[in-house]
């Protein structure tokens, strides 16, 4: 059997449908987003857009529609899900003044029957709030009416004759609802109305119609009262209809690109906004003229070009000309509309940008640093939203500000104004002097301190007791104080002619060694006086003082022997000694109290740390750990943030430790190295960090949690695989490019080619550093299209991320595969590309090629090139060949010494073998639509062998390989399985027939599966769970998939069935209901996987919600007996899982 | 026309919406999210959505039968011909509504 815990590590980010509304109070002015299953809700307020609350469905949210029915002050949200879970939503303010979204309404649309329709659902509600429209199925309609005071809608359906319904509408201003509709038959598309008799429930008439409209008319606008009637949208025209009067346009501008969605500008239906597949924006405007009669028709319809948006799904009008921007293919955007401040007739002005790694194609997992954390790579976006991110999990500094100033060896914050409780000023240390920033606002300049020495490194200061100031350099001790107009020097203290190498110093007590003599020197009003001096065997390497005053623990690192010393003030007895083991000097040390319990910190000088936890009483160190933090001298320092006290350890590869339920937690930060840090304190930077690298101090906040981080990196054109090649530091990223092909100019010059196709835009590949490949080619077989696809390989700087090279394909080539690969007993690494050569009259291509490239010294040479019989849809490495899926067939190709691919062996048994994974001898295909199968390679024989099979029809997107024996898959209704082969089965047949050990709706398109996680695993953290898989979607999810042992995984499955109870579903739809493993054919229950998004929400309960789903539940107390839990061994647990992503 | 025609008098809820929305350090990036609403009350739906089990077809036969009847309530076997029952139709609206009188 196979246990396994799916969860999600970072959420969908394509947005599917957004509206505006006055949702959380009939004075709020509110954006809710769709984001697939989750729903976003913002408060439009002057600074901007402020996040609400979230929300998630168990369902996918297939059509979102707001209304208001006559008795209601506030907009209500009506919801399908893809699963046709209708629910009506509304959002309030509870009694404790939190708001709560409350389920008016719900309930299952679903017929038993009926043919789910081509061009998807479409709902759509009276503007007058009667009933709401429903087309799931063709040939009907399912109206519900809505009936306020019945405790039931009851929902119908009608037979509704047009059978290929592009878009339906209600129309407003009618007596009855009366839908509009467009529809296709074999003559064309027409345009049709029908009234509705609700008491009937039957279309009784039809009051208008217009045959023949536009062959790609797509959208109907209705047009609110008093004008009414519809605006139809095709492809190169806008017509406006009522019924009576009649008026279309053909405005060039939007010729190129069909629009894709609309937004209302104005209450009385004047302006729209439509937005197109290009990203372009542009305004519809109303012309309206009078009648003889007084009333106003529609003139003339104007179509005005605004400007570039992101790729918009979908659009909403907030206030005052702001417009939201919801994408599938890149990041949203808020942007308004404004004239134009150049003379560019630019009218969109970009406000704010809303990450999303939607669609996610193809990523690698690499340690790129090669300090044992993962970095994803993802090929995000498409068309001029195309970009590769790099994705890392970490703690996030905010940046605030940041100053330029190299070679900084130390830095603290100080007051200096009198009673404030606010850091001012900021001191910084370099080799040789000391520099002094006052922070005034958020301006900072420099300024001196009386009584300071400027010209030698500090090596502490602080404000210390009786409002005092001190400074330790090396030749000693000097204490300021306050006096009229400013501060003067008050005592002095040195350790006679030794120079001061390392210091420490708490409150009233300041410890200073110079060489192997310890001196402690107690600050008083105006006087340092030494209290003790202690003579260590060896010279002091770190000094620590713990918590404790008068009495507190001395922590002392020594040169040498290489050890740790606990001394206890005020006489520096000796209390313990703890030798580290190896060759590198303790560099820093640190004592604190985290959540109760005394720990000890040595950062050793090659960037490993070891910690113990302190007794306080005898000063004895326990409990040893080692854990590595980089690759440099580590400086640890402590910070309170959010009222509690965490560690940063700066290095190379700065890491934010803490502790949560008694143990360390490790967290690395998004930054790339920090020499020093401190807390500041400053009116104008609350609770930050001043954090100092080779060139810069940098002010920011820190994050609460641990979180992805992602950076992008544009590419303009549409990313389709990447590979990494650790040899040449570089990532090969195939690219698709769309150019517009000219047409050989009238007056054109001399030459006289067919005309070549002319990028569209500055992307990737048109602006690398250097080219090679195909000239761009008149079409043999392709007619002359518009647009052409061109295929390039990058390959991209795996540091800068700058594109060094693009080598464009043939004119017909798609490269749809690309591999890493050192093949033989060759020692260079090739990027081995698989094309397909498309013929459009061809069902599947029937040609393609294996190219292999070598980069080398800025250099770009194709080594091989291998014609192959269709196209290539997966390369992998594999013994030292190379494997290929083409078309049905799975082919292995070796690499003879004459440096050519010479055909091995193959297996044709598959529909499309469309994925390959392997391990060892075996290889996992993921076909098209006959599920997985597990082949076997044999080496002595050189063939193919088909070990076992899953003989369901599973549509695939994406395979894995977990084990030896159990593999993972994705389907395309966005369930997950797990099948096991069986090698310990009595017959033949039984062996050869995969078993399913676990199924799962996870509810998104699984597009591809790398073995890997994002965290490393440090001590002390570590989750009993084994072999990660991330999952990267379509709408931009990434999920994590881990196998965990038979006991935890009972376990959490009895927690996640109290949870189904304790958190109620908004819109009612059933956890179970959720999860079932769904398909046209099949619906199943859950089985085998653990939903950790439901899991780790028990971490967002309330204390007494948590007590009462823990209630009854038995835990192992680690001796085989069983136990009630508690609340914290469950948080403590749960706590564990969120850090495996 | 110009462009400033399409873009003037711009609809507004409330002035002050993005008034104070800075732009001048480049387009922002949002990185806050909601909190994420747990909802562990229950509160019951008000009203619950079913769909009408009747089958399609056989309600559309109950309407022509109903139809059929109120049009022709006295002899079922009157031969149907529809213009019979548009005719019919302001003959019977008395008859039914007889026995309140």
């Amino acid at each position: 059997m196979a246990y396994h815990y799916v969860v999600t590590a970072q959420k969908p980010t394509a947005v599917t449908a957004c509206i505006t509304g006055n949702f959380t109070s009939p004075t709020d002015l509110n954006l809710l987003v769709a984001k697939v299953s989750r729903l976003e809700m913002y408060l439009v307020t002057p600074e901007g857009l402020r996040p609400m609350k979230e929300v998630g469905l168990y369902g996918r949210v297939a059509k979102m529609k707001l209304f208001r029915p006559p008795y209601e002050k506030k907009d209500l949200v009506f919801i399908l899900t893809a699963r046709y879970n209708a629910m009506i939503l509304e959002w309030r303010t509870g009694t404790n003044g939190e708001l709560e979204v409350v389920t008016r309404a719900h309930g299952n649309v679903a017929d038993r029957i009926g043919k789910p329709s081509e061009n998807g659902i479409l709902a759509v509600i009276d503007p007058q709030a009667r009933v709401i429209g429903l087309r799931l199925y063709d040939g009907l309609f399912k109206i519900i009416p809505l009936d306020k005071d019945s405790t039931e809608l009851k929902a119908a359906s009608l037979r509704l004759e047009e059978l290929n319904v592009f878009d339906l509408e209600f129309l407003h201003g009618c007596s009855n609802p009366t839908l509009i509709l467009i529809h296709q038959d074999l003559n064309g598309r027409h345009i049709k109305t029908h009234e509705i008799n609700l008491r009937d429930k039957e279309f009784s008439k039809i009051p208008w119609k217009q045959d023949n409209v536009e062959t790609e008319a797509s959208i109907l606008i209705p047009v609110p009262s008093p004008l009414g009637g519809a605006i139809v949208v095709g492809q190169e025209s806008i017509v406006y209809h009522d019924g009576q009067s009649y008026v279309a346009v053909a405005p060039p501008q939007i010729k190129l690109t069909p629009i894709n969605c609309y937004c209302r500008v104005d209450e009385r239906g004047m302006r729209y906004l439509l937005g197109d597949i290009a990203g372009r924006l542009f305004m519809l405007l109303l012309e309206l003229q009078e009648k003889m009669d007084g009333t106003q028709t529609v003139k003339d319809l104007k179509v005005e070009l605004l400007g570039d948006i992101p790729i918009p799904e979908c659009m909403t009008y907030l206030d005052n000309g702001v417009v939201f921007v919801g994408s599938r293919l890149g990041d949203s955007a808020l942007v308004r509309l404004a004239p134009a401040r150049e003379e560019a007739p630019h009218y969109v002005q970009p406000m704010e940008s809303f990450t999303s790694l939607a669609p996610i194609v193809d990523m690698c997992v690499v340690d790129l640093e090669r300090q044992g954390q993962n970095q994803l790579i993802t090929c995000s976006g498409a068309f001029k939203m195309g970009s590769l991110r790099i994705i890392r999990n970490g703690i996030g500094i905010q940046e605030q500000a940041s100053i330029d100033l190299p070679g900084i060896k130390g830095m603290w914050a100080l007051t200096l104004a009198e009673d404030s409780q606010y850091h001012d000023t900021l001191v910084l240390a370099f080799v040789g002097q000391t520099r002094v920033l006052t922070l005034n606002g958020e301006e900072v300049e420099e300024t001196e301190i009386k009584g300071f020495v400027s010209d030698r490194q500090t090596f502490f200061t602080g404000n210390v007791c009786h409002d005092q100031l001190i400074q330790v350099t090396d030749e000693g001790i000097r204490l300021t104080a306050r006096a009229a107009g400013g501060w003067r020097l008050a005592a002095r203290w040195a350790a006679g002619a030794r120079a001061l190498s390392v210091v420490a110093c708490a409150g009233a007590r300041a410890v200073a060694a110079a060489g192997p003599r310890i001196y402690l020197v107690a600050i008083g009003d105006g006087e340092l006086q030494l209290l003790a001096e202690v003579c260590m065997e060896e010279e002091v390497a770190c000094l620590e003082l713990g918590p404790g005053g008068d009495a507190a623990l001395l922590g002392v690192g020594l040169w040498t022997d290489i050890s740790v010393r606990l001394l206890r003030l005020p006489d520096l007895a000796p209390l313990h000694t703890e030798k580290l083991s190896g060759e590198i000097i303790p560099r820093s040390l640190l004592i604190c109290v985290l959540e109760g319990v005394c720990y000890l910190l040595c950062a050793l000088g090659d960037g490993s740390m070891f910690y113990f936890t302190v007794d306080q009483e005898t000063g004895v160190l326990s409990n040893k750990k080692k854990v590595t933090l980089g690759t440099q001298p580590t400086v640890l320092r402590s910070f309170r943030s959010l009222s509690t006290t965490n560690i940063f350890a700066c290095s190379d590869r700065p890491t934010v430790i803490f502790s949560s339920n008694h143990k360390l937690v490790f967290s690395n930060v998004n930054l790339k190295e920090v020499t020093h840090m401190c807390s500041l304190n400053a009116q104008a930077y609350p609770d930050s960090l001043a954090l100092a690298t080779d060139s810069t101090v940098t002010i920011g906040t820190i994050d609460e949690i641990q979180k992805l981080h992602i950076r992008t990196v544009p590419l303009g054109e549409t990313p389709r695989r990447i590979a990494y090649q650790e040899s040449s530091q570089t990532f090969g990223v195939i690219t698709m490019r769309v150019d517009k092909l000219e047409l050989a100019g009238a007056g054109g010059g001399g030459g006289g080619s067919g005309g070549g196709a002319v990028a569209a835009r500055a992307s990737a590949s048109t602006s690398a550093a250097s080219s090679s490949g195909a000239a761009p080619a008149p079409h043999k077989h392709a007619p002359p299209a518009v647009d052409v696809e061109l295929h390039n390989l990058l390959v991209v700087d795996q540091h800068t991320f700058e594109v060094l090279h693009a080598h464009q394909l043939l004119s017909t080539e798609f490269a749809m595969s690309l591999v890493s690969c050192r093949l033989a007993d060759d020692p260079n690494h090739y990027y081995a590309v698989g094309t397909a050569i498309l013929n459009p009259e061809e069902s599947e291509p029937k040609q393609g090629r294996i190219l292999l490239f070598h980069w080398c010294e800025g250099k770009l040479t194709q080594v091989a090139e291998k014609e192959i019989k269709g196209g290539c849809y997966t390369l992998v490495e594999f013994n030292g060949k190379l494997l290929a899926s083409i078309n049905s067939t799975v082919r292995l190709f070796e690499w003879t010494s004459e440096k050519e691919l010479r055909l091995e062996c193959s297996h044709f048994n598959n529909i499309v073998a469309l994925y390959l994974k392997v391990k060892g001898d075996f290889i996992l295909v993921g076909d098209l639509m006959r599920s997985m199968s597990l082949l076997q390679y044999k080496q002595m024989e050189g063939s193919f062998e088909e070990i076992a099979r899953d003989y369901s029809p599973n549509w695939m997107t994406a395979v894995e390989i977990l084990d030896d024996d159990t593999f993972l898959g994705a389907e395309n209704s966005f369930n997950l399985f797990v099948c096991q082969k069986d090698s310990a089965a009595t017959t033949d047949e039984e062996r050869q027939q995969m078993g399913y050990m676990g199924q799962f709706h996870i509810g998104d398109m699984v597009n591809v599966m790398r073995r890997g996680a994002l965290v490393a695993q440090l001590a002390d953290t570590a989750a009993p769970v084994a072999r990660p898989v991330l999952l990267a979607t379509v709408t931009g999810a990434i999920c994590l998939v881990v196998q965990l042992p038979q006991e935890l995984f009972e376990f959490l499955h009895q927690l996640e069935e109290r949870l189904t109870h304790t958190i109620k579903s908004v819109g009612k739809i059933p956890h179970s209901f959720w999860r079932s493993f769904n398909t046209d054919i099949k619906t199943e229950p859950a089985e085998g996987f653990i939903d950790g998004d439901l899991i780790e929400s028990f971490l967002d309960l309330s204390r007494d919600m948590q007590q009462e789903t823990v209630q009854g539940l038995q835990i192992d107390d680690g001796g085989g007996m069983m136990r009630d839990a508690t609340v914290d061994d469950l948080i403590k647990i749960v706590e564990d899982l969120t850090r495996i992503h | 026309m110009s462009v400033m025609e399409f873009l003037k008098d711009l609809p507004s809820y409330d002035v002050h919406n993005f008034t104070l929305f800075n732009t001048d350090h480049g387009i922002r990036n949002c990185s806050k999210r909601p909190s994420i609403y747990l909802p562990t009350k229950d509160i019951p739906s008000e009203q619950i959505i079913v769909t009408e089990k009747t089958n399609i077809l056989l309600r559309y036969l109950h309407q022509q039968w109903e139809k059929k009847n109120n049009t022709s309530p006295k002899k079922r076997d009157q031969s149907h011909i529809e213009q019979n029952g548009d005719e019919s139709r302001p003959r019977k609206r008395p008859c039914l509504n007889s026995p309140l009188n």
